[in-house]
């Protein structure tokens, strides 16, 4: 493979841009109207525009992103993840262009990506699973016949879309007289973002841990699991902190977790990256929940555990290699990593999405620290995508030290223009709670409830005191600015008159 | 020069005057010595130095602080380093629109579109009957459907949009008396 089209944008379109470099690969990015200076076109060598700002006009187009790999002579295609990384007819689009996917076959995406199916397979493989209905919910089955199933499964539990991911289509049901609403509800919500309303219901565990494997299959039948991550740090479902190794995983649960891991894949053929996503409950018992086939979010942390490049051994799986890796020095992780997932939400007024103009970024750096990011000062966060703007992780010897160098760069982060999630991830990390590792998948949520929206940002009279004195400093030296600010009018031209008047200023000051 | 600069709810005085090559800048009475270093068009270095303190080795604290206006409240969004603080100037004449989005205390409520989306529910009728923190209107923005909630007790006067609609940020969607 010598030209790779990227089929996805942000920050992890940059991440395989790099990956495609490092290789001598040249990079091809797709862009959607709203898109044209993002980072991505910027980073690539060609750039092709495959429609409309909204999803399913652009980066969900199976045709128009074939016909930009044409155009460009492209060999391969890799999808990255969200978008068409897990939909099987893009992969047997891409190979039945006589081009090469960057992810496993079209079979294995859709063997795993039915819940169910997938359940079938982990326990032919042997693994152990949620208790649940081995099939879909027929679409007219009788209240009667749902509610035995209910029964036999136990309460709580839980109403899931088969084709399910993200939180979508999924409701929990804690008393059997709001089984068929739920069931409906959830029908209703997977039919409209997954255009499938199957639905299977499965034992809601209490307080459980989300733990997964990563894996890397080859073509030749090697598959080798990778240290487990922990992501029990969850905000309605939504992975927001992701740390490897975990501190609820010893080393014999470890290798039973990962050779079960490894079984499944091994089960379906499967070749590329995917991790197997597991529940660990109270007692240390481990359910198979769903295998994801891509690559993950949160693949940076097992980089920095591991020393590997995930999306480079993904590009060489790929060309045919053979996985010539020691499959023991996969699973012994080199000191402890963290990311948190910046977000442009609002924490401060119950995590309202806040798109708009980034006017100033300066991220953080220095040892220990990867941010992974598609952002750049001047540029706009759309309204279209995920508001994930970064991926910021910190790497050390020991848990605690990364703890503190992530604290360290979330105080150099600094984002004007829109709100992040910043201030909300320098609270959590000064919980007892996390620093003691003593969380489950609905941790967050509750201690987030118990908040009931009392601020994460917390000032002192002294900075007070300092943004007082700036305020007032600003309106001495740079009357103009504020008041062409004072005028109102959009935001695009305050920032524009001040530009100007930065630039009218300095050109005094040159003459 | 006098200024007036809210803060969290509390109200202070400050007063500039040039000082050397800097400013002494007094807040509510206390005065400090402040080295101003402009870097860019929204960034002033800082180093602030207690200038009542007559000790030998006085503390001079650096601070990074960027300035910029939010577009949808008016006020400033002041960081100093990386801590964000909401800042009013001149308390009784904010910048922007300084009706819309604030909606706390006594007088109407005017609820604003946070961020620009789309309106997928109105869940209320006008002449209805809210109190305070009950959602009234879904947007969905970013994947994400956010339920905007009353800040008061009142009733629904005036109602701006309708389901379907693209709102932009800043953009009255109701008024509750």
């Amino acid at each position: 493979m010598k030209k790779i089209l990227i089929a996805n944008r942000g920050e992890i379109a940059v991440r395989i841009i790099r990956a495609c470099r490092e290789l001598g690969v040249s990079p091809v990015a797709v862009y959607s109207e709203c898109d044209r200076t993002a980072l991505h076109v910027r980073y690539a060598d060609e750039a092709y525009a495959i429609g409309p700002s909204a999803p399913r006009e652009s980066y969900l187009r199976i045709d128009a992103i074939i016909d930009a790999a044409k155009k460009s002579g492209a060999d391969g295609v890799h999808p990255g993840y969200g978008f068409l990384a897990e939909n099987e007819d893009f992969a047997a689009a891409v190979r039945d262009a006589g081009l090469t996917f960057i992810g496993p076959t079209p079979a294995a995406i859709e063997t795993m990506g039915s819940k169910t199916a997938a359940r079938t397979a982990a326990k032919k493989a042997g693994v152990p699973v949620v208790p649940g209905t081995e099939d879909p919910l027929a679409p007219e089955v009788p209240d009667a016949e749902m509610a035995t199933a209910a029964a036999a499964i136990g309460y709580p539990l839980l109403v899931k879309a088969v084709a399910g991911g993200g939180g979508k289509g999924m409701r929990t049901v804690s008393d059997a007289a709001d089984l068929s609403g739920a069931v409906r509800a959830a029908r209703s919500e997977a039919g409209a973002a997954f255009g499938d309303a199957a639905v299977y219901l499965e034992r809601r565990l209490t307080r459980p841990r989300h733990i997964e494997v990563q894996l890397l299959g080859d073509a030749h039948g090697t598959v080798l699991p990778f240290v487990e991550r922990e992501c029990s740090i969850q905000r309605r479902h939504q992975k927001v902190v992701e740390e490897t190794p975990s501190l609820a995983v010893s080393p014999a649960l470890r290798a039973a977790m990962t050779s079960a891991a490894a079984s499944v894949a091994r089960a379906v053929g499967y070749t590329n990256a995917g991790t197997i996503e597991f529940l660990l409950d109270e007692d240390g018992r481990f359910y198979f929940l769903e295998m994801n086939t891509r690559l993950q979010v949160e693949h940076p942390i097992t980089e920095m555990v591991t020393g590997l490049d995930l999306v480079r051994w993904q590009i060489r799986i790929a060309r045919g290699e053979r996985l010539d890796l020691d499959p023991d020095a996969l699973l012994r992780p080199n000191g402890h990593a963290i990311e948190c997932r910046i977000y442009a939400e609002d924490p401060d007024n119950n995590f309202l999405p806040s798109p708009g103009r980034i006017q100033q970024l300066r991220v953080p750096a220095g040892p220990g620290i990867r941010d992974d990011s598609g952002a750049t000062a001047g540029l706009d966060v759309p309204i279209f995508y995920d508001p994930m703007i970064s991926k910021l992780v910190a790497w050390a010897e020991d848990r605690p030290l990364a703890i503190a160098r992530m604290q360290r760069a979330l105080g150099e982060y600094l984002v004007t223009g829109i709100k992040t999630t910043v201030p909300f991830f320098t609270w959590l990390l000064a919980q007892p709670d996390f620093r003691a590792g003593r969380f489950h998948t609905t941790y967050l949520d509750e201690v987030l409830k118990a908040r009931n929206g009392r601020p994460f940002v917390e000032t002192t009279p002294e900075l007070e005191d300092v943004a007082a004195i700036a305020a007032a400093l600003e309106a001495v030296m740079s009357p103009s600015a504020l008041a062409s600010d004072a005028a109102g009018g959009r935001t695009e031209r305050r920032i524009s008159h001040r530009w100007r008047d930065q630039a009218r200023a300095e050109g005094l000051r040159s003459q | 020069m006098q200024y007036e600069v809210d803060i969290g709810g509390r109200r202070r005085q400050v007063v500039v005057t040039r000082s050397g090559d800097g400013f002494a800048v007094s807040v509510d009475g206390r005065t400090w010595q402040v080295d101003a270093a402009r870097i860019d068009a929204h960034t002033l270095s800082l180093l602030v130095e207690d200038g009542l303190r007559a000790v030998p080795h006085k503390r001079v604290s650096s601070n990074e602080v960027t300035i910029a206006t939010d577009p949808v409240s008016g006020e400033l969004a002041v960081h100093v380093g990386a801590t964000p603080v909401a800042v009013t100037l001149n308390g009784r004449r904010r910048w922007g629109r300084k009706d819309e989005g604030a909606g706390t205390g006594s007088g109407p409520q005017r609820l604003a579109a946070p961020m620009p989306g789309k309106v997928v529910r109105v869940l209320v009728t006008a002449g209805d009957l809210v109190t305070a923190r009950q959602p009234v209107v879904v947007v969905e923005a970013m994947k994400m459907e956010n339920e905007l909630r009353a800040s008061r007790d009142g009733t629904v006067a005036e109602i701006h949009v309708r389901e379907g609609m693209s709102v932009d940020a800043g953009a009255l969607l109701l008024v509750i008396q």
